[in-house]
């Protein structure tokens, strides 16, 4: 199945990247899926049922003339001439990506020794050593703006992804999807962890006494935020390389997967997820203003977290 | 062995496809199936063929296309299905007599030449 799907990558390759060329690439699919698919039913090996679904595609050019692609496939290399773009290689992606990972870990370390910065004076709250406390966060403070400031100078020379036209061929977009695919889970993981710790942080004030507890506090908060921004820093730099190539370039189907538009399955359908948030907000408020139990009534956001998700699920319509 | 040639079948792949449609409702693969199997194995439509006719003949209304799932219990994926409209059934007439007029010209010629050689 496999082999099909790149057969379709490449005969599309020179296709724009519009709504309808994406539809008549999905709906192939499918109908060369279905037909694989019983022939492997039938007995037939793998590579003479490959063989068989290839031999019998046709050729995308009597399609081209009926879904008024011709133009379109014209108009896109037009366009490409009017603004050159930038061709991005492998070598130069690879380069970005292991850039981007240093610099989400100078931002993340840079956002982490501010937010710690506090517990120094807490340390050292004892005695005459007051000062030297607080010389010491500003001394930690400076050090994390300083890492922030330089992690800002890390990726300078890839200024020009964000300001010029660029685009990347089909392999190098397969290499930045599978590497964005794998670090999903690490990503997944990451905020889980961060939002975790920083839910649960004010845990040790409570258990134990003394310094501690708002020390802990601190230290859980900045590893959480570390944890976050460093996973998010890194997927963005997926993002953005999967954005280079548009409806303008002639590269196939590499549109991110949120960028698709959402179908609800009606017009209630759409309102009830618009006002979801708005409302568990109003409810967040009203519930803790009438109570007055605000270390409770935290516990409605993870509630509306997962109640969110299999709304949205009840609500979209499902993909084809 | 002699086949088809898409040249000449091409005016005639709408007429096939809204005859399956006229049945039932139906998506690609399955119409693929039908034709194959209607024809006796003697024509075999393209994936590219089948969905440019799609396409076009929606375009002119002559057929709707709807999402469903072909197993009854659903659980299977959804595919993309076209039913026949009112003006696609008025146009499968009208392109049923072009073809008996079609045919009765060309077979005049065809006798002709079977009956000198």
């Amino acid at each position: 199945m496999e082999t099909i799907k790149s057969y379709l990558e490449a005969m599309f390759a020179s296709m724009p990247n519009t709504t309808e060329v994406r539809k008549a690439k999905s709906e192939l699919l499918q109908m060369m899926e279905d037909k694989y698919n019983e022939l492997i039913a039938d007995g037939q090996s793998e590579n003479a049922a490959v063989g068989t679904v290839i031999s019998e595609f046709g050729n995308l050019d009597e399609l081209a003339d009926d879904l008024g692609l011709k133009e379109a496939v014209e108009e896109a290399k037009g366009k490409e001439v009017e603004a050159p773009r930038r061709h991005v290689i492998l070598e130069e992606v690879q380069d970005f990506l292991s850039c981007r990972t240093k610099k989400a870990l100078f931002l993340a370390l840079g956002v982490l020794l501010c937010i710690i910065s506090p517990t120094l004076p807490i340390m050292f709250d004892a005695g005459n050593l007051e000062n030297v406390g607080a010389a010491m966060m500003f001394v930690v403070v400076a050090l994390g703006v300083g890492s922030i400031v330089f992690s800002s100078f890390l990726d300078a020379d890839w200024k020009f992804l964000e300001k010029e036209l660029c685009r990347i061929d089909i392999n190098t977009a397969n290499y930045v999807k599978e590497k964005r695919k794998s670090f999903e889970s690490v990503r997944a993981l990451c905020i889980t962890i961060g939002v975790v710790l920083c839910v649960i942080c004010w845990v040790p004030c409570i258990v134990s006494p003394g310094n501690i507890g708002p020390i802990m506090l601190f230290v859980l908060v900045g590893i959480g935020v570390f944890l976050i921004v460093y996973a998010n820093k890194i997927s963005s730099g997926f993002d953005m390389l999967m954005r280079l190539n548009d409806v303008e370039t002639i590269s196939g189907n590499y549109i991110m997967p949120e960028q698709k538009p959402v179908k609800y399955k009606n017009k209630t359908a759409e309102t009830i997820v618009a006002v979801y948030w708005p409302t568990v907000t109003c409810l967040y408020l009203i519930i803790s203003f009438l109570t007055f139990q605000w270390h409770l009534t935290w516990i409605i956001w993870p509630i509306a977290g997962v109640a969110h998700r299999a709304v949205v699920i009840n609500c979209r319509e499902d993909e084809f | 062995m002699v086949e088809i040639s898409s040249d000449v079948i091409r005016g005639y792949n709408d007429t096939m496809i809204l005859s399956i449609l006229m049945k039932a409702p139906s998506y690609g693969y399955e119409i693929s199936k039908q034709i194959r199997s209607i024809s006796d194995e003697k024509y075999v439509i393209k994936e590219t063929t089948l969905y440019s006719a799609f396409t076009r003949m929606e375009k002119n209304g002559y057929i709707e296309s709807f999402t469903a799932d072909p197993d009854p219990e659903g659980k299977g994926k959804k595919r993309t299905y076209y039913r026949i409209t009112e003006a696609g059934l008025a146009y499968y007439k009208e392109k049923c007599e072009e073809w008996d007029l079609t045919k009765e010209v060309v077979e005049r010629f065809i006798d002709a030449g079977a009956t000198q050689s």
